[in-house]
């Protein structure tokens, strides 16, 4: 007993077969000191192999000149030309800010429809099976889909939700949703939000499943509500999966102009123009590399420093 | 430092190669098989393509053409990469506003050579290959054109005793008549969302500000573009439904078959699909762009089919004159509504004896190519009609969006 | 007392269900306009007078779809992709996120943050670089090659979340394990890995949709000819001088089916793992 404690899976091979097994082998490296590192090495390998080189040739273009429609400019270094560029750009603050809205905005959204989904979901009661599998429907659309879909249900001439908030009495005439500064964002918000929020509800289903029910029993004989309860036991308890759903969610919605693209191009004028976007257009619109991947730089800085901070304030790998 | 990378990439790339001991799918066995990468996506547009491969296919049966369709929003990133990167398609078909672009990436091939030996050389005015041409030198061959008009309820007009507009004044007087939004109608399905960018030039122009002048330097005349503009935004607000600043192709196009709109300015690529749900001659008729008070602007546009790539370089010049050819131009035309570049394929009794058509072959006599520099597609789609939109959602003046626009087409051409 | 409690639980279970309901209106309503959009004619969806049900059914769209788009070739494609993708985040991704839960080892924020970064330089700028790279290594143009480039960036996605569901999996067990003579490797794949399988599961669903909807490295990656994916097929539909509304929600609908099938498949494998797993603390 105390010898295997010591030195667990170290027993001595019965036969040569076994010593010379690759499962035993591995058990063995499994027991050294590098072994967690042998655990990442494969991941860590395929990712560096895929995208350290397309990252890090995305950033230096950021210091270059680099417009691929003016091979009379060159590719010289520039330094931080861009950078300096950015700073008097009105579009990258009003980008800057947008940004800032509809990831806000959309996060929020999602998380807390997607908590109430599954805190409701994993009562267990008759039906949810079917209902679950209703609620977590919009995430299975395709972007290209739920994205037009809602384009036409919005639509100033033929759109349905119009013609029910007609009928309701909400609305006097058809709105142009996509037409109008202020209704432009919002209902891009709610369209993401319908669109993922699913995420949210089957991450935290998954995790609420992981959760000891004696601590629930405890938590009632002691007399807690439901609310203490789910501030002291549910959300501690999910705190990783909800921060690893967070940032994940939070780079999505800041790194891809999908969505926005099909609704409303970053129209009407710049009020739903976002950082991602304008990085596109630079891209492949105007051809400036340079610039757009400053702009990139500069969401990834953005996005590093948000989850530095957020794995600091979350305490995630604090036990 | 990108060659050092790129090389040590390869190392490690061969080295995952043979770990999955996997080989790429592609096949090159035939010396005469080209690729070639288009934008037709629709049905429409499919079924063209098959025809004209059809034909292709019968004329020159030791040529096999691999199609390979590119949605348009990433035709530029997609060729981009591979010209970046050096696997370009033989062929690729390149619409006149990205001709510039394109070839200050190098990815085009001049081919003013051939082109002057060509057979069929006769059959195309000059005028086809000038937005394809710079210095002198050719690097295409026009397939089809798009040409610039209006549609218009032709049984509105008539019921409210309006004379077809041959004016800008006389169009905005129309528009401004025929919208009623308490029925529901406007005058005028403007385009101020994606794609919207055009017209507006146009009406820079039509007012005397072009982009790029006679001489070929570029700007614009500050009054000029103003007075455009004004001209445009006015229509907007007087005459257009209110959700003009989002409205793209697919909302003008609903907006007029559904009864909502009077006029649409587009050109003959949508004939089809206005003719499906409109009678042709009784609902709905066609007319040239009405003349501004400097000149009168209609583009016409071409689609070209370019060389990119210096491998079974014959094949692919075959193949890109194929579409010269009366019989395939017709085909596709048939198909497609798209209108033959070939001036003898456009004398051709199917397209003059068509009464709806007529507008279009009025229009290809004054018809003027889109101003083509590099950068000017971006200029027009991020500048141009991001500062018409902030007009019509009142954040900036007619005079505060011409400024937006002077100091961005100085950034562009910088 | 006991009575205020079932009485508060029925009151709970009451606006439970009006949450669910309401909710699950909400996310079918929209899909369920979809669906009636894909068997109206043309007529009933562009028009002004909204027609709700439609005047007469027609499956003239799916038919379509069917016939123009090489529907079984681009779904086998991408289910080859998806499959690629999952196989590929299970054995590298498992074994590292068991390693960041379990393992307090030095620079191990910094790393999980290093996992991180590759999602966060926009997808949309190193198209290039991407297609240079995998051209380079002779991945271009088939499903292993799009199968890895997914699987680079859904990797943090994958370790990240699975991080979560191994750190809520109890230690007593896995340490009963080892004093027991088990190896490290050994109490992981038994003890720890059989616990969190609800989390694993749900966090291949999450790769696998993410692969499977995955639109724009499936087009720059790919051609028509190799091993191009049902997304940018569906897209293809889309012309841009027309828009097939019946077309594009006929294809929303059939692609949204297999992942229907699959969830379903998945749902019994997740309640399985609850029971299986028999987490009391």
């Amino acid at each position: 007993m105390s010898r295997s404690l010591n030195m667990p899976g170290s027993r001595p091979p019965r036969t040569i077969w076994e010593a010379i097994s690759p499962f035993r082998l591995i058990g063995e490296l499994s027991e050294t000191r590098y072994w967690m590192y042998l655990l990442l090495l494969p991941s860590a390998l395929l990712i560096t192999a895929v995208v350290l080189y397309p990252t890090v040739y995305g950033m230096q273009m950021s210091f270059r000149e680099m417009r691929l429609n003016r091979p009379d400019l060159g590719n010289d270094w520039v330094l931080f030309k861009h950078y300096v560029r950015m700073i008097n750009d009105p579009i990258f603050w009003v980008s800057l800010r947008n940004t800032a809205v509809w990831v806000t905005s959309s996060i929020v959204l999602e998380f807390l429809i997607g908590l109430i989904a599954a805190l409701a979901l994993n009562r267990d009661l008759p039906g949810t099976k079917l209902l679950a599998v209703l609620i977590l429907l919009p995430y299975f659309l395709p972007n290209v889909v739920a994205g037009h879909m809602w384009a036409l249900m919005l639509d100033p001439r033929m759109g349905v939700i119009n013609d029910l908030l007609l009928k309701v009495g909400l609305l006097t005439e058809y709105k142009a949703w996509f037409a109008d500064p202020t209704t432009a964002m919002a209902a891009a918000i709610i369209v993401e939000a319908w669109h993922s929020f699913p995420f949210f509800t089957l991450l935290i289903m998954a995790g609420l499943k992981g959760i000891p029910t004696d601590l629930y029993k405890a938590a009632n004989i002691d007399g807690a509500g439901a609310f203490a309860q789910l501030r002291l036991i549910t959300l501690p308890m999910l705190k990783t999966i909800i921060a690893a759903a967070v940032i994940l969610r939070v780079i999505g919605l800041v790194n891809s102009p999908d969505l926005l693209l099909i609704l409303t191009s970053g129209g009407p004028g710049r009020s739903t123009q976002v950082l991602s976007l304008y990085a596109f257009q630079m891209a492949y619109k105007d051809f400036n590399f340079g610039y757009a991947g400053a702009l990139s730089v500069v969401m990834f800085v953005f996005l590093m420093l948000f989850a530095w901070a957020y794995v600091r304030l979350s305490k995630v790998n604090q036990e | 430092m990108t060659n050092i990378s790129r090389r040590s990439l390869m190392k490690m790339g061969g080295a995952l190669m043979a770990a999955t001991a996997l080989t790429p799918s592609l096949s090159f066995a035939q010396a005469a098989s080209i690729n070639y990468w288009h934008t037709f996506t629709s049905q429409s547009e499919q079924a063209g393509l098959d025809q004209v491969m059809a034909l292709f296919k019968a004329a020159h049966p030791d040529i096999a053409v691999t199609p390979e369709n590119i949605p348009n929003p990433e035709f530029m990133a997609k060729i981009t990469a591979a010209v970046v990167s050096g696997s370009r398609p033989n062929v690729s078909m390149v619409s006149s506003e990205r001709f510039r672009d394109l070839l200050a990436m190098g990815a085009l091939t001049d081919i003013s050579e051939r082109v002057a030996g060509w057979e069929r050389r006769a059959d195309f005015d000059d005028a086809r290959f000038a937005s394809i041409s710079l210095d002198g030198k050719i690097y295409g061959v026009p397939a089809f054109t798009f040409v610039d008009w209006m549609y218009y309820r032709k049984d509105w007009f008539e019921e409210a005793g309006i004379a077809v507009p041959t004016t800008l004044a006389e169009l905005y007087d129309a528009a401004v008549k025929l919208t009623d939004p308490a029925k529901g109608r406007y005058g005028f399905g403007l385009r101020g969302g994606p794609g919207g960018q055009n017209p507006i030039i146009n009406m820079m122009e039509a007012f005397g500000s072009p982009v790029l002048h006679a001489d070929g330097t570029i700007g614009l005349d500050r009054e000029k573009a103003i007075a455009g503009i004004t001209y445009w935004s006015d229509m907007a607000k007087n005459a257009a439904p209110p959700s003009a600043a989002n409205d793209g192709f697919r909302q003008i196009i609903e907006g007029f078959q559904t009864g909502q709109t009077a006029m649409i300015y587009h050109h003959t690529g949508s004939y089809q699909d206005i003719a499906s749900k409109l009678k042709p001659g009784v609902e709905f008729g066609t007319m040239a762009i009405p003349a501004g008070p400097a000149t009168r602007v209609a583009r016409l546009a071409y689609a070209y089919n370019t060389i990119t790539s210096d491998e079974n370089a014959d094949a692919s010049w075959e193949w890109i004159k194929f579409w010269g050819e009366p019989d395939a131009a017709i085909a596709f035309l048939e198909k497609t509504g798209y209108f033959p570049a070939s001036t003898t394929a456009a004398a051709d009794p199917r397209i003059t004896g068509n009464e709806m058509y007529k507008a279009a072959a009025e229009t290809l006599g004054f018809g003027i190519p889109q101003p083509s520099f590099p950068g000017a597609a971006g200029w027009a789609e991020s500048t141009v009609l991001q500062a018409f939109q902030r007009i019509l959602i009142g954040e900036i003046t007619p005079e505060q969006a011409v400024d937006e626009m002077i100091a961005g087409l100085a950034e562009a051409t910088a | 007392m006991a009575q205020t409690r079932s009485g508060s639980k029925l009151l709970w279970d009451i606006l439970s269900y009006a949450i669910m309901i309401v909710l699950a209106i909400i996310c079918i309503g929209p899909i369920i306009w979809t669906f009636l959009t894909s068997i109206k004619v043309e007529e009933d969806i562009v028009t002004r007078d909204m027609v709700y049900f439609p005047t007469r059914f027609t499956f003239e769209s799916y038919v379509k779809l069917w016939n123009q788009s090489s529907y079984p070739v681009l779904v086998m494609n991408s289910l080859v992709v998806t499959s690629l993708t999952v196989l590929i985040c299970l054995l590298t991704g498992s074994i590292a996120a068991y390693s960041f839960s379990r393992f307090n080892f030095k620079g191990r924020t910094q790393l999980m943050l290093a996992y991180l970064v590759v999602r966060m330089f926009p997808a949309v700028l190193m198209i290039i670089p991407l297609f240079i790279v995998m051209r380079n290594i002779g991945l271009l143009d088939s499903t292993v090659g799009l199968a890895v480039a997914y699987t680079s960036f859904l990797l943090p996605l994958f370790v990240w979340m699975l991080k979560g569901f191994f750190d809520a999996a109890p230690k007593e067990l896995e340490s009963a394990a080892r004093i027991d003579g088990s190896t490290r490797i050994g109490a992981m794949f038994r003890i720890v890995i059989p616990i969190a399988r609800n989390g694993l599961v749900a966090t291949c669903v999450f790769v696998a949709i993410a692969a499977w909807n995955e639109y724009l490295f499936a087009l720059m990656l790919t051609t028509s000819q190799g091993s191009r994916t049902w997304p940018v097929g569906l897209q293809l539909m889309v012309g841009e001088f027309q828009l097939p509304w019946g077309m594009l929600a006929a294809g929303g609908m059939i692609s949204i089916l297999p992942v229907i099938i699959l969830f379903a498949i998945v749902q019994r494998v997740m309640v399985a793992g609850i029971t299986a797993g028999a987490v009391k603390g």
